[in-house]
């Protein structure tokens, strides 16, 4: 062909004399060269500063350490997790931490964002001006800020302390230490209905398949999903119903409690003697129902800031609902000392104040549980009047109260490490002996759906009788918040650090989501819902057939960034005291001082954060390519 | 460059001996543009195919063929916008290999003008003329402006100096580009489809401008299908399809008696 | 012929409005009761708690905290001295009427202008003892408006200015580094703290400009080495939070310049790291505007014979940077935000001040804490600032939009 023969004509000789100093190819080949080598300097002079800096602290780049005990404890542990645990350990729970704050605020966050979002761009004015100015206002000001707003100046301070936990409908609590919530965990019977759970989802799953036929063949919108979820509900609830009957506990399965330390736990009694020998196999999520026929709580009153106000002279026993005793009464512990003093109710029976009827009316009135300190000693003294106003003021604080509480009964679920917490008991006033008595030794091994009774208290002189009944759990069990001391027990737990955290990360970000909604709906061309009416949908069905898929392709793909910006900035938990992989990682460092390998660890772990998220954003974006075509 | 790493050995198509011809300027003219065997590829793309061609000075070339026969390629070769794997291009006396220096030099002496004006929008009319020949040429800028002006009157529109690229018609834009091309004062002048994206009633102004260069004796190479424009100045017309020069012949000859098929189905579609 | 005519006059009126706006059909109706119930509560509890829950003492003694942090009291007269030079530099930039978009830097400026006004009422009624300084300061401003209108070349180079006073503004706070005493003495900046430390950390936006700008080139270079390395370094960067890098930077940094852990003060690492941070997302942006310049623009730019340098620097770089404005405002934005992370390297800012005056032992004392209204403060205070700058980016965003076409 013609382009050899050319080829013998050209002058090649010519282009072989071209200096490479004006070669356009030899030229990029030697920025290229001179630039990684340049790169290659840097990081050569930055390692060897490291290495030398490392060695004249003493220290050492490895990652030995990662092996050896952590020696501290975590606010907030998804895996089980104690001090005697190893660093690694550590800090896949704070990897994990983050990452549930990190899913939990995604979701909040796009609630909240699409919310806001269609809100800006409604016709109705009023909704319109608030949506702006929410964003504007969460847009503009620093995270940290709104961290600290809704940690120290909202969420610690506005709720009551856990002693007066607000009680929700649904036996939800609410206090200064955080939610927490009614919650079903799966059992040691859970084995007995995976089966039907995974029959369920086949069924489920053929449902779902022949639905989309049915719906294609007569050519017509529906439902896709009703039908297969009530196909799910239904196998997965006879199975539950039979699964039930396989239901057993290991034989031997012993609770003991202690209500002198408030605690107790469940455990397999493999030589039958009643209590927990070392070896002894502790149970889990077993439910138990603990009866103490008589005894008493103690507390002393005192005087409480909460909910930014100071409560005077209160009194709080642990709180006790009124379904679980048959009486309870309150009564001074020493009367002498309380002499003219009387108890008004706030919640009975475990919250109160106290308080000298001033008027002698026979009730409280507000002002009559402070009194006067006349000696300054910093408690009350008998004969300590309310003074004319402008006094100090201090509650009738350091008075000793007992609650003497009769056929106590709870039921509580074994946590996860097998121990079950109550609220410490004392004997009642004259019951030393009459509770040396035991009840009829138990153990009734292996019975189906059969009660346990057991001693509580078998070695020690018990001073407080109680008696455990141990109940078969199904697959799940049901587990209800109580508050035996100052923190929860049973249900599921949201700590403040972690709602401070998901809230401001939640709020903040929903700003910038709500500011992505607003430019998807509007970035979809006016023809489009003018078309759309044209046809003569509504306005609703032109927003939800027409705009809001159309908007949505716009609008994925810089949420997913938003997405990884809010799991990154989830490490300013370090403000909130949330135990994230940062604020984990700043510990290992602090304590082992190998920064050098700790500094790896963070920057792998949000690395591998982002990388995920950008493999997740790049799917998405060759979906949307896919669908626009 | 080494051929023989070249993917055209392995995937040249079978070219019979009809599929090229040559356009080689009538003897006796001073080769001004000398294209021989030359060869694109992108990727594995071939989309140039043994082009042989030349330009003589003061020849006004017109390329013409369906859209995607490889006209851009061919006209952006000639001042290296794209790099030839195979073949020779020699502007001027100047051949352009890798050698930086022949690349400036053959890039001063060739005057570019785009289908999409490609102005530069933050700079004023009199900015966008005096930016090369202040930079390249390294006139004094008193001097670059008075050439501007010069240029601007020529193009038929003195008074929009001071105008940004955005304040003006899409007409008005492209005379300013060929001003501008033409106040670095080349040898050379390549027209890249300069009218196609004007409403209709402005592409007289610009043809006008062009048929004046033309007959002002500037050697230039059209890329357009204004058959109007080829048959008043028009020298030579090649007409291209697939990579190949298919056709050469005089204006007259392609509107009275063109010879191969694709040539007529394509003049059928554009006349 | 038929005259033009108004149209007829149904949709006027506060009540049309309402109906139009507010309760336009029974969803947009109850939406308005309900909303409008919950913000006039809000608004009603948010200001009865302001003026009357609300313990404001905490936060007014301590505003020499917040504002400068340990700067030595008796000379505090340098930042305010300080204040009155960016005030008088923007005043005459502000009053030049020709430039386009001096409307911009006018809003900003009376903004500015009326908050350091109001802070010098504040302190003639309080008779701090900087009240003159204040006065100067306000004085400052409105002189250099005024000079600026009286001398119009003067406003017009308003640059020379701005660099006198960039140049004077560190020798003020800084003092003359040799003198020990005296009105000009050195206060090492480990004193420094507080809004002042804000903004000084907020600077870091200036050289964080080029260095992205580079990352950016570099990212989007033909010569893939060049392109590789960039991206992994502006994708490390961005990979992890700032308050990692700044977390790491604490020991990094010294290590980075070959000096021992102690010479550079916590505010020299954190600039560092803010920089390089602000530089990579500054890197991401400039990539978005440079994408958006067509190709064509650089190859008539080298059909015309400039080179590649000439080509990037003069004809590509001036658009992309031009497209990317508003996001480089928003990028200062966050910086501004971002400086409050500070508080890992123990710095006190204006953030962290606060921290200082919770645990102050008469705050302590203060029943259910003073964090509430401490945090108020800090929001109000940051939007000021984030707000009027996001304002101004959408000013710009307009300007550049109506010149383009
Ligand atoms: N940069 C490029 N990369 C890959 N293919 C290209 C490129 N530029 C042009 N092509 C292809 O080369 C062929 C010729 O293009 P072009 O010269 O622009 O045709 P014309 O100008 O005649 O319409 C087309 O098929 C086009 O798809
Ligand atoms: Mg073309």
């Amino acid at each position: 062909m013609s382009s050899r023969a050319i080829r013998h004509v050209d002058g090649s000789a010519e282009r072989q004399s071209i200096p490479f100093y004006r070669n356009v190819k030899t030229l990029a080949l030697l920025a290229q060269v001179i630039f990684v080598l340049l790169a290659a300097l840097g990081i050569w002079i930055l390692y060897r500063n490291i290495t030398t800096g490392l060695a004249s602290s003493g220290l050492t780049f490895t990652f030995n350490f990662l092996g050896s005990r952590a020696g501290f404890e975590l606010g907030e542990t998804t895996i089980p997790y104690s001090a005697s645990d190893t660093y690694l350990k550590a800090l896949v729970v704070g990897f994990l931490n983050t990452l549930k704050v990190g899913i939990a605020g995604v979701i909040l966050c796009t609630l909240l964002g699409v919310m806001i979002g269609v809100m800006r761009v409604s016709a109705n004015w009023l909704l319109s001006t608030f949506a702006l100015w929410y964003v504007e206002l969460l847009r503009n000001t620093p995270l940290a800020v709104q961290l600290i707003f809704w940690y120290y100046a909202i969420i610690l301070s506005i709720p009551p302390r856990s002693d007066n936990s607000l009680q929700l409908p649904g036996s939800i609590l609410v206090s200064q230490i955080g939610v927490a919530l009614p919650w079903v965990y799966p059992t040691g019977n859970f084995g007995n209905w995976l089966p039907w759970l995974v029959a369920a989802l086949a069924v489920a799953s053929v449902a779902y398949a022949l639905r989309v036929r049915q719906l294609r063949r007569e050519g017509r919108f529906g439902n896709r999903f009703l039908v297969p979820f009530i196909a799910f509900a239904l196998v997965a609830g006879v199975g539950y119903y039979f699964a039930s009957s396989g239901n057993t506990l290991p034989g031997g399965t012993t609770a003991t409690v202690d209500p002198l330390t408030g605690s107790g736990r469940v455990f397999v009694d493999e030589n039958d003697n009643g209590v927990r020998d070392a070896g002894e196999r502790l149970l889990s999520r077993v439910p138990v129902t603990v009866r103490i026929p008589e005894a008493r709580l103690e507390t002393i009153s005192s005087n409480v800031v909460e909910s930014r106000e100071a409560v005077y002279s209160t009194f709080r026993f642990p709180l006790i609902q009124e379904r679980e005793f048959e009486s309870a009464e309150v009564i001074f512990r020493d009367p002498e000392a309380a002499a003219g003093l009387s108890i008004h109710f706030d919640s009975y029976p475990s919250i109160g104040v106290i308080y000298r009827d001033l008027n002698g009316n026979g009730v409280f009135d507000a002002g009559e549980e402070i009194y006067y300190d006349a000696n300054g000693n910093g408690s009350y003294d008998p004969g300590e009047e309310v003074p004319a106003e402008g006094a100090r003021i201090r509650g009738y604080n350091g008075v000793g109260l007992a609650m003497e509480i009769n056929g106590f009964e709870r039921r509580v679920v074994s946590d996860q490490t097998g121990a079950l917490r109550l609220p410490i008991f004392r004997p009642p006033p004259a019951g030393e002996e009459a509770a040396a008595e035991q009840s009829s030794p138990g153990g009734l091994a292996g019975g189906l759906g059969g009660l346990f009774q057991t001693p509580a208290q078998s070695e020690a002189a018990p001073e407080v009788e109680a008696s455990t009944e141990v109940h078969v759990p199904g697959p799940l069990v049901y587990s209800e918040p109580t508050v035996p001391r100052s923190s929860y027990f049973g249900g599921a737990q949201l700590s403040t650090p972690f709602l401070a955290l998901l809230l401001g990360l939640a709020i903040y970000t929903s700003a910038f989501v709500a500011e992505i909604v607003r430019a998807g709906i509007q970035a979809v061309p006016r023809g489009q819902s003018e078309a759309a009416k044209a046809l003569g949908l509504s306005g609703g069905q032109t927003f939800r057939l027409i705009i809001f898929p159309q908007a949505l392709r716009v609008i994925i793909p810089p949420m997913i960034s938003q997405y990884l910006n809010l799991t990154k900035n989830s490490s300013l938990a370090v403000l909130v005291t949330f135990s994230d992989f940062f604020l984990v990682s700043n510990t290992v460092g602090n304590q082992t001082g190998q920064f050098v390998s700790v500094y790896v660890i963070i920057l792998v772990g949000y690395l591998f954060i982002s990388l995920v998220f950008s493999l997740i954003l790049n799917v998405v974006n060759r979906r949307v390519a896919l669908v626009e075509r | 460059m080494s051929l023989s790493t070249n993917p055209a050995t392995a995937s040249a198509p079978p070219v019979g001996a009809a599929e090229g011809v040559n356009a080689y300027a009538p003897e006796g003219g001073e080769k001004i543009i000398e294209v021989h065997g030359l060869n694109k590829w992108f990727g594995d793309f071939h989309a140039l195919k043994d082009i042989n061609m030349s330009v003589n000075k003061g020849e006004v070339v017109v390329i013409i063929g369906p859209s995607g026969s490889g006209k851009s390629t061919l006209i952006r070769c000639l001042n290296r916008l794209e790099e030839h794997q195979e073949g020779r291009i020699i502007i001027d006396g100047t051949e352009l290999t890798d050698d930086v220096r022949n690349i400036d030099q053959v890039r001063r002496e060739t005057g570019m003008v785009f289908q999409q004006f490609n102005l530069f929008p933050h700079l004023t009319v009199l900015e966008n003329i005096t930016l090369a020949p202040t930079r390249v040429r390294r006139w004094r800028r008193k001097e670059a402006e008075e050439k501007a002006r010069y240029y601007l009157e020529r193009v038929g529109i003195p008074d929009q100096a001071n105008k940004y690229p955005g304040q003006l018609s899409g007409g008005q834009q492209q005379r300013v580009a060929i001003a501008r091309a033409l106040t670095m004062g080349p040898k050379v002048m390549l027209f890249d489809e300069p009218t196609s994206a004007l409403d209709p009633e402005v592409i007289g102004e610009v043809l006008g401008v062009m048929v004046n260069l033309a007959k002002s004796g500037m050697t230039m190479c059209v890329v357009t299908h204004e058959m109007g424009f080829a048959r008043e100045v028009g020298d030579r017309v090649i007409f291209m399809d697939a990579g190949h020069l298919v056709e050469v012949g005089s204006p007259e000859h392609f509107f009275t008696s063109p010879r191969e098929e694709r040539t007529k189905a394509f003049l059928s579609k554009i006349l | 012929m038929i005259e033009a005519r108004k149209p007829p006059q149904t949709n006027a009126g506060a009540v049309a409005w309402a109906r139009r706006n507010l309760f336009h059909g029974p969803f947009s109706s109850l939406a308005t009761v309900v909303l409008g119930g919950i913000l006039i509560w809000a608004a009603v509890s948010l200001l009865g708690w302001v003026f009357g829950g609300a313990n404001w003492e905490r936060l007014w003694v301590n505003l020499k905290l917040f504002a400068v942090y340990r700067y030595p009291s008796d000379l505090l007269w340098r930042p305010l001295l300080a204040v009155g030079a960016l005030l008088f530099a923007f005043g005459a930039s502000a009053s030049d009427r020709e430039r386009a978009g001096s409307h911009i830097f006018a809003g900003a400026f009376w903004q500015f202008w009326a908050l350091i006004l109001g802070l010098t009422v504040v302190s003639i009624v309080a008779s701090w003892q900087v009240t003159p300084y204040y006065i100067l300061a306000t004085a400052m401003g409105i002189g250099g408006w005024l000079l600026g209108r009286i001398v119009p070349a003067l406003a017009r180079n308003g640059a020379y200015i701005w660099i006198a006073v960039l140049l004077l503004t560190p020798l003020l706070l800084y003092g003359l580094p040799w003198a020990d005493q005296g009105g000009m003495r050195a206060v090492p900046i480990t004193m420094w703290g507080g809004f002042m430390l804000t903004l000084v950390l907020t600077t870091g936006i200036v050289p964080s400009f080029p260095i992205g700008v580079l990352l950016a080139l570099g990212r989007r270079s033909d010569l893939p080495a060049i392109s590789y390395i960039c991206t992994a370094l502006i994708e490390l960067i961005r990979g992890a939070p700032l308050i990692v890098w700044l977390f790491i930077a604490n020991l990094m940094v010294p290590f980075l310049f070959n000096i021992g852990p102690d010479v550079l003060p916590a505010l020299g690492k954190a600039y560092v790291a803010l920089v390089m941070f602000s530089a990579a997302y500054t890197a991401e942006n400039v990539r978005g505007g440079l994408q958006s310049v067509p190709a064509g623009q650089s190859e008539a730019a080298r059909a015309l014979g400039l080179s590649g340098w000439q080509t990037t620097l003069l004809i590509v770089l001036p658009q992309a940077i031009r497209a990317v404005i508003p996001a480089l405002v928003g990028q200062a934005i966050a910086l501004f935000k971002d400086t409050s992370l500070v508080f890992i390297l123990n710095l006190h800012d204006f953030f962290n001040v606060h921290n200082t005056v919770v645990q102050q032992p008469a705050s302590i004392q203060i029943t259910g804490g003073i964090r509430l209204e401490l945090s108020l403060f800090l929001a109000v205070t940051y939007f000021f600032f984030a707000y009027r700058m996001s304002v101004a980016s959408r000013q710009i965003e307009k300007i550049l939009g109506v010149g383009e076409r």
